[in-house]
């Protein structure tokens, strides 16, 4: 990550600052020919994850960093896209963790901004985005977007801080961003596996070593297990 | 949703029976409607046979069945997903199957391979196809042969039913029963008929079956019989006898010429 600072296509820190954008219709799809910026199209580099913390320490609360040009007078560009969002929460137990995990992941569909169309694949942290060229026009920014979704972030009362990275700078920097969220999207499969398949079979589990290495998900797995067993002797 | 005034979506599905033209049909309605530039057109291909891309220059890489399958495919495997998620990717799917050349898109359906029930997968896709259509002014469907294909796998309702016939008994029987079945299975405001390839000299007394309404008759023409034969792309169609009398069709349909509704760019006001 530090490799990208020094991105030749410009590095900003600034704090987020909201400003009011006008929503766009429930699908909100930018045409091709209505886009002045596309992000992350499905043919070129495209790594977005989430992560969560409860150490206060770890999220500079407001922050955001870009990597690579912002959206504004770029008509016709397609950039790859790198995003992370990296939350301060509190109150995440083994047992509410893996709603509260979907509740966040879904926040991000919630921010609907006039002539801006995002499409996402959490499995496979891809995320597209199309900007029209009237919203570039308005005042559209990448900026903007990351504040709009740090508010939609805080409006959940477990959500301390927010912290957004956005890279465009170039195929290779997304690809660096790509491998840091690798393991968090493995340990977040690991979760949903185990929540979903109530599967508690460690010899037959791909998730192995993600759960040997992450305490929490051992207890989460520790918990499951027994309300399995208890249902089991109830019945 | 689907009236045609307003800035909504006006949905045209063209059925009819299998050979009579309405891929060409499609394909041309599909161009005429796209010629102002202000109009975003989705023509949607809900034949397996995946003619109507051809006939619009488009390369149909990823179909919704596709889409579909792969996803049935993970399932068997054992991949399992939180619904909403689900949606979500199918979301991204199918817009990523969608071609766009200027004001006209594409999006082709495909064949199921997958035996079985999956009424979920299925209501997501149709539900995202519904999604998608809405932002266009105008969807024109190519349908098979039978409007239930397309309530089953593309729309639950159309705005307008086109049915294409030649001048065969069987092929007029064929649309009689479409609009039947449409009476009692899929929703729609208005329905004509058009009959296609009538041949000089025949053109006297062309009449609907009772209950069909007549938009027009298209001749048997050869610039449209070359660009067929050959696979080329009817956005390049000359003026020609076909596209006069589709102009005609058109408009006693209400569709042509086709109403500016867009007054904004990338979004509805």
């Amino acid at each position: 990550m530090d490799g990208m600072r020094s991105s030749t296509h410009g590095f900003a820190e600034f704090t987020a600052v909201n400003r009011p954008w006008p929503a766009g219709e429930k699908s909100n799809i930018v045409l091709q020919c209505d886009t002045a910026v596309e992000l992350g199209n499905p043919r070129d580099e495209s790594a977005s994850f989430l992560v969560w913390t409860g150490n206060p320490g770890l999220v500079r609360d407001g922050m955001i960093t870009r990597i690579g040009p912002d959206v504004a007078g770029r008509d016709g560009a397609r950039l790859p896209l790198g995003k992370a969002v990296i939350l301060d929460v509190e109150g995440f137990t083994e047992e509410n963790c893996y709603d509260r995990h979907r509740e966040i992941e879904l926040a991000r569909y919630d921010v609907n901004l006039k002539g801006y169309m995002m499409r996402a694949v959490s499995q496979y942290m891809r995320e597209w985005s199309r900007i029209s060229r009237q919203a570039i026009a308005e005042g559209f920014s990448l900026d903007l977007l990351a504040a709009s979704l740090m508010e939609r972030y805080r409006r959940l009362d477990y959500v301390r801080g927010v912290e957004i990275l956005i890279v465009t700078s170039s195929p290779d920097d997304v690809r660096s961003l790509q491998h840091v969220g690798e393991r968090a999207v493995r340990l977040i499969s690991a979760m949903n596996k185990m929540a979903q398949e109530m599967s508690f079979d460690c010899g037959t589990c791909d998730f192995t070593d993600v759960c040997s290495e992450v305490s929490e998900l051992r207890t989460m797995r520790d918990s499951l297990r027994g309300k399995e067993n208890a249902l089991y002797e109830r019945n | 949703m689907k009236e045609t005034e307003g800035g909504k979506t006006t949905i045209i599905a063209v059925c009819g029976k299998g050979g009579v033209g309405k891929t060409s049909i499609s394909a041309i309605t599909s161009a005429m409607l796209a010629e102002d530039p202000a109009n975003r057109v989705l023509a949607i291909d809900a034949d397996p046979a995946v003619g109507l891309a051809l006939a619009l220059g488009f390369r149909a890489r990823r179909t919704v069945d596709d889409i579909r399958n792969d996803l049935i495919a993970k399932v068997k495997e054992g991949v399992r997903g939180d619904m909403g998620q689900m949606a979500k990717a199918l979301d991204y799917e199918v817009l990523a199957a969608l071609e766009e050349k200027n004001n006209l898109a594409f999006l082709a359906i495909g064949r199921p391979e997958q035996e079985g029930c999956y009424c979920q997968v299925n209501d997501f896709l149709k539900d995202v196809i519904e999604t998608i259509s809405a932002s266009f002014d105008y969807v024109v469907i190519d349908g098979e042969a039978g409007i239930e294909q397309v309530n089953r796998r593309v729309m639950e309702r159309v705005s307008h039913l086109l049915l294409v016939s030649d001048q065969s008994a069987k092929g007029l029987a064929v649309a009689s029963s479409i609009l039947d079945v449409a009476g009692r299975a899929v929703g729609f405001d208005r329905c004509g008929l058009v009959i296609n390839r009538v041949r000089a000299g025949e053109d006297r007394g062309i009449g609907a079956p009772p209950g069909l309404h007549l938009l027009g008759s298209l001749p048997e023409d050869d610039n449209v019989r070359t660009f067929d034969m050959e696979g080329k792309c009817f956005l390049d169609l000359p003026e020609c006898p076909v596209r006069a009398g589709m102009r005609r069709c058109l408009s006693a349909f209400g569709l042509y010429p086709a109403a500016k509704k867009r007054n904004t760019e990338g979004v509805r006001a």
